[in-house]
């Protein structure tokens, strides 16, 4: 058990930019710790050197109060589950698990001991004897889990481990790694491109991009209160809808001039918004936020408009609904009782206190870091 | 289950017409395995036959008498022309000279993949390269090399010069030297193919790189390593033009050099000639037979994904 301290951490490849650049970032003991972004955002390599598989360039990893930059992997007290699960072929399912306490020179009765905990836990009793290759895919990465866990180890790492599972195996995995993580009261560093990954597993998530950290933080702030639109469309499924437009002032207050619509702001944005008056900006409204009007749920403060429907996916539980106005295109999660056929218009509202507003040039959010909207 | 099992097999009438399918590509596969077999069958033959039998008819005539048949040109070649001292000899230089390449062709190849050290490409290129040297273009200087080197003591045991020329461990020497660059690249290729993921893996488990080489990649590599024992094995069996020149002396002789020189003394003796043949390729034939399994074998269905 141990934090784990990045003290402006970069890895440079000798390419165009840095893998990762001034990487800096404290991850408390216990912490189930999310890196996400898109493939080449520099998370696995960040990943890597934590586990002693890259050098770092510069600047420092502590794990606990040990500075690790010239400790052997072996000698940092990690464990690794790989995307490919790296299981010893040629080795039955308990060698596999066993491997790192005999190098280690743990007692034999201790090693069986701990393999059948192990085991147990992950109910891979049954498969003990068994090579690899007569495992399912499934089997397989519990085996890595196990590999993992039977050696207690400060922190564990893990690299993309769902990414080959089937999508049911993926959720009941998902569920598992949470509940080993409230089990072991272990440090978790898990490295994953799928933000549904890091928002349901995650105390708290990094988002990177470009070898850059864009954002930490809980899933629901990330959610709710992105610093750049890059976080706003990379987190939320699907994700959130960006309008360019400007902001206006009349009469009846502050609004939002957008192409084909206009969206009046609710009067406590005002402080934020008003200096920003007569200049660019982008509107990020997420889908589930743009209301069938009928649908609306009673007490939202909305802004009404119609729009023409291009496609809609009925889902079941909700309609996924393609719509256009004027040039833009862009998504409502609706209510699946809506009738919406391809090439009606359809009268829409957006909870207007919902709407994030950025900053043309710098995608920066505009507001304050406090919430100035709803939590959800 | 019972019904997937009839649909595989299918009716007696669908059997019938697949072995009809293939009877052709059957057919015309025994054919070709006879025929190529037919010189092979014929030495083998020939080797059990009378010597009067063997220059007055064919050896095919020894099918239709199989009581004429005797080893009694087995015993005149191994006890009488040397050849059990031949095959003793070509033991000694064939074994260590496969060892010692399999042996250092896996640790260079292990460093060529894994390592990192500065001019590892350079170096390997370097050793790719000697690949395209004729071996018949070093045999001056390399008896030149030995001649100037040689230590003239007697080696004990084994017989000869500790080294130089008429010098096992000279003989091994250049074997292996023969051997390395053709050993290391088959190995370094195999080896690069492994999956990385298993090799860090094992490193974050607390291996070495001494416990991941003999953990495992030799367990790992078992194909490309039993494939290339046998090439190594067979190509020095095999070798008469490096035993001629480096070995001269009869009594450290293998056997590839004895036939020949039975072939000159002995030219038309063809039952001796045979025979001697016969136990020169006993070996190798066991050797494959040993270890052709692991051809067969995909012994890394399963590590990585599914």
């Amino acid at each position: 058990m141990a934090e784990v301290r990045f003290e402006n951490v970069t890895k440079d490849f000798g390419g165009e930019r840095p893998a990762v650049k001034d990487f800096d970032l404290q991850i408390a003991d216990k912490e189930f710790l999310v890196l996400v972004g898109p493939s080449g955002c520099g998370k696995s390599t960040t990943l890597r050197m934590l586990a002693g598989l890259e050098e770092i360039t510069s600047g420092r990893i502590y794990i606990g109060d040990r500075l690790v930059n010239d400790v052997a992997a072996k000698d940092r007290d990690i464990a690794m589950v790989f995307q490919s699960y790296a299981l010893y072929p040629h080795m039955s399912v308990f060698d596999n698990m066993a491997f790192g306490l005999k190098l280690r020179k743990v007692k034999k009765d201790e090693i069986r001991n701990r393999v059948e905990v192990a085991a147990r836990t992950l109910g891979i009793e049954e498969l003990l004897k068994r090579k690899p290759r007569a495992l399912s895919g499934g089997q397989r990465q519990r085996v890595a889990l196990g590999r993992a866990i039977v050696r207690s180890p400060a922190v564990f790492l893990f690299d993309e481990p769902l990414s080959n599972l089937d999508a049911k195996l993926r959720v009941q995995t998902r569920a598992e790694i949470s509940k080993l993580h409230l089990r072991l009261g272990t440090t978790f560093v898990y490295v994953t491109h799928d933000q549904v990954e890091a928002m349901t597993m995650a105390t708290r998530i990094v988002v990177m991009k470009d070898g850059l950290i864009q954002q930490v933080g809980t899933p629901s702030e990330l959610y709710d209160y992105p610093t750049n639109m890059f976080v706003a469309g990379f987190i939320g499924s699907p994700s959130m809808n960006f309008f360019e437009g400007t902001v206006m002032k009349d009469d009846g207050g502050l609004f939002l001039d957008l192409p084909g619509f206009q969206l009046p702001l609710p009067p406590e944005r005002a402080p934020d918004i008003e200096a920003r008056a007569g200049k660019p900006i982008v509107a990020g409204v997420r889908p589930e936020n743009i209301h069938a009007r009928e649908y609306t749920p009673p007490g939202t403060r909305t802004a009404e408009f119609e729009s023409e429907v291009e496609v809609a996916e009925l889902l079941g539980n909700e309609t996924i609904a393609h719509l256009s106005i004027g040039e833009e295109t862009f998504l409502a999660r609706l209510d699946p009782r809506v009738q919406a056929r391809p090439g009606e218009k359809l009268p829409l509202a957006i909870d207007i206190e919902r709407v994030q507003i950025f900053d043309r040039e710098s995608e920066e959010r505009l507001g304050e870091a406090k919430p100035t909207t709803k939590p959800a | 289950m019972a019904v997937t099992t009839q649909a595989r097999r299918g009716s007696p009438l669908d059997v019938l017409r697949r072995f009809a399918q293939r009877l052709p590509v059957h057919v015309a596969l025994i054919f070709f395995a006879l025929l190529w077999s037919i010189p092979t069958i014929a030495l083998l033959l020939s080797s059990f036959r009378e010597p009067g039998d063997v220059v007055t008819s064919g050896w095919w005539n020894a099918i239709t008498h199989p009581l004429d048949l005797s080893l009694s040109n087995y015993e005149d070649v191994l006890n009488t022309r040397d050849m059990d001292r031949a095959f003793i000899n070509s033991l000694i230089i064939t074994v260590p000279s496969t060892f010692f390449v399999v042996l250092v062709a896996a640790f260079a190849a292990y460093a060529f993949a894994w390592m990192q050290f500065p001019g590892r490409n350079a170096l390997f290129i370097v050793m790719v390269g000697l690949l395209v040297v004729p071996l018949q273009m070093t045999l001056i200087p390399v008896l030149r090399l030995y001649t100037d080197l040689t230590i003239d003591v007697d080696m004990p045991i084994l017989g000869g010069r500790v080294f130089g020329t008429n010098s096992y461990i000279g003989i091994w020497m250049a074997h292996a030297a023969y051997g390395l660059p053709f050993a290391i690249y088959l190995l370094r290729n195999f080896f690069g193919s492994l999956p990385r993921d298993i090799l860090e893996s094992a490193y974050i488990d607390g291996a070495s790189d001494a416990g991941i080489f003999f953990r495992l990649i030799i367990p790992l590599s078992m194909p490309a390593i039993a494939a290339l024992t046998i090439f190594q094995f067979l190509w020095v069996w095999n070798d008469l033009l490096v035993s001629l020149i480096l070995l001269g002396d009869p009594e450290l002789a293998p056997m590839t050099l004895k036939v020949s020189s039975l072939v000159s003394s002995f030219g038309t003796q063809y039952q001796l000639l045979t025979a001697a043949a016969f136990i020169s390729m006993a070996l190798p034939l066991v050797i494959f037979f040993a270890l052709q399994r692991y051809f067969v074998q995909g012994i890394l269905a399963g590590s990585v994904k599914g």
